[in-house]
């Protein structure tokens, strides 16, 4: 069982210093947590974790970059493509006949033909995810999955979540989503602290 | 609770809206868009054709029309127009292939925007006469019109390309590469949709431009074949109704061109049957 090890990760965004020699080290299986109130560096630690950002010192070991498939926080969504492209778009193409159940992963199957502006939030949140899962990878970093998502839905996909083999972190607000990971890590307000 | 609505009144609604979603309806109202004006502004001309009584000053429609109908049956008039169409195009294209690379250059390197900006802002300021006096004296005349239709497309397009390569989305762009995109994926899916309305505008105002400057070129520096050489000719001869019969050609050539542009560069569909199968 690979572990992720985090040593001494400190990160700024001009003035103001987000995570300061932030340590953590956790087995890479299953899903993870990661909760906190806003502001608490959620999403830089995951953006650090997919090389997205550069820290200013620490380091991170036990992944590759090159592997990683990142959800952003907001949908990303490409206005000219249905929701059928979008999962397209990110499938090799020995998969492609995989589209249908990434559809069905998300419950989109019947909007498959439908474009960005006519999906409502909840629904946009899920292609989101689709897509990002369809991309897979040795690692999946989910920044608020389910933000918008309603909760019959969530509890359904993070199930279907929970059966992939990919070891997944996610940030979350969500208490009934965090219940379903096998571990949670609780960043605190102060640069770096944090607990499990 | 059910509203009724009388008789009379239902008839007049479905029948507005018959008339706006059946195609027969569409087509006949752009016809009466176009026609009632053309009809108002040709009875305007020909009111002040008679006021005025002098043909050379302002010859009637009718006397213009009888003059292009002439035109239209000689070879030169066809000749002329499909040379002056050409180089027109010649330069359109010339100034799109240069204005977009410098776009690209301009923004994605200090030193190119540093050296080429200004430059490109003097070719915008520069009145199209002085180009065409300037050019004269480099370049051989048939080729005058296409050089100077560049000219005034180049700074179009490379400001449209580069307004949009600096509001295309960083957030797409960072999924994409995110997203492991090739180069030619991101391109495809992310710069041209993107690209797309700032190309369209930039092509239109250009064919525009590039239409008036290149007949101006051609007026003041007249080339064997060409339209602008016509428009001389009339004017030297003092002959208003050919004048005003060429003129008339240009508008309509103006028009189709525009027309032609936007049908090319229209929107796709959004509706299921032509949506795009991946």
């Amino acid at each position: 069982m690979s572990v992720l090890c985090i040593e001494n990760l400190t990160f700024s965004y001009a003035n103001r210093t987000v995570l300061d020699q932030f340590s953590l080290t956790i087995p890479l299986t299953g899903l993870t947590a990661i909760s906190g109130p806003s502001g608490c560096g959620k999403t830089t630690l995951l953006r650090l974790l997919a090389g997205l950002e550069k820290p200013v010192r620490g380091t991170i070991t036990g992944i590759s970059q090159k592997r990683i498939a990142i959800l952003f926080q907001e949908d990303r969504l490409l206005p000219w493509r249905t929701v059928r492209q979008h999962i397209l778009d990110v499938l090799p193409n020995d998969r492609r006949e995989d589209a249908d159940s990434w559809l069905t992963f998300a419950e989109l199957k019947d909007s498959a033909d439908l474009y960005p502006a006519e999906l409502s939030g909840g629904m946009a949140r899920r292609l989101a995810l689709a897509r990002c899962c369809a991309l897979g990878g040795d690692l999946l970093l989910l920044d608020e999955p389910f933000a918008g998502v309603d909760a019959e839905r969530r509890a359904r996909i993070i199930e279907r979540l929970s059966r992939q083999c990919v070891p997944m972190l996610l940030t979350t607000h969500e208490p009934d989503v965090v219940k379903a990971c096998q571990r949670q890590i609780i960043l605190d307000e102060s640069p770096g602290s944090w607990k499990h | 609770m059910q509203i009724r609505i009388p008789s009379a009144a239902r008839f007049l609604t479905t029948g507005i809206i018959m008339q706006n979603s059946r195609p027969v309806h569409r087509f006949r109202n752009k016809c009466v868009r176009i026609l009632i004006p053309l009809i108002f502004w040709l009875g305007i001309w020909q009111i002040a054709a008679m006021t005025v009584g002098f043909q050379l000053l302002l010859p009637t429609p009718v006397a213009v029309f009888r003059v292009l109908l002439g035109l239209a049956v000689t070879a030169s008039f066809w000749q002329s127009i499909v040379l002056s169409l050409g180089r027109v195009l010649c330069g359109l294209i010339l100034g799109c292939v240069l204005g977009c690379a410098l776009a690209v250059l301009t923004w994605r390197f200090r030193w190119a925007d540093l050296l080429f900006s200004p430059v490109i802002r003097v070719i915008r300021a520069t009145p199209v006469v002085s180009f065409i006096l300037l050019v004269y004296l480099w370049v051989a005349r048939a080729d005058i019109p296409e050089v100077i239709s560049a000219l005034m497309v180049l700074p179009v397009i490379w400001s449209s390309l580069q307004t949009g390569l600096e509001t295309t989305d960083r957030q797409l762009l960072e999924m994409a590469k995110a997203y492991r995109f090739s180069p030619l994926k991101t391109l495809r899916l992310i710069w041209l949709p993107s690209l797309r309305p700032h190309l369209t505008g930039g092509l239109s105002t250009g064919l525009g431009l590039a239409w008036k400057s290149g007949i101006a070129a051609e007026v003041i520096c007249p080339p064997r074949y060409a339209i602008g050489t016509e428009l001389s000719k009339a004017k030297t001869a003092l002959q208003s109704p050919e004048l005003y019969a060429w003129t008339v050609t240009i508008v309509i050539l103006s028009l189709t061109l525009e027309s032609v542009l936007k049908w090319v560069l229209r929107p796709r569909q959004k509706s299921t049957g032509d949506r795009e199968k991946t």
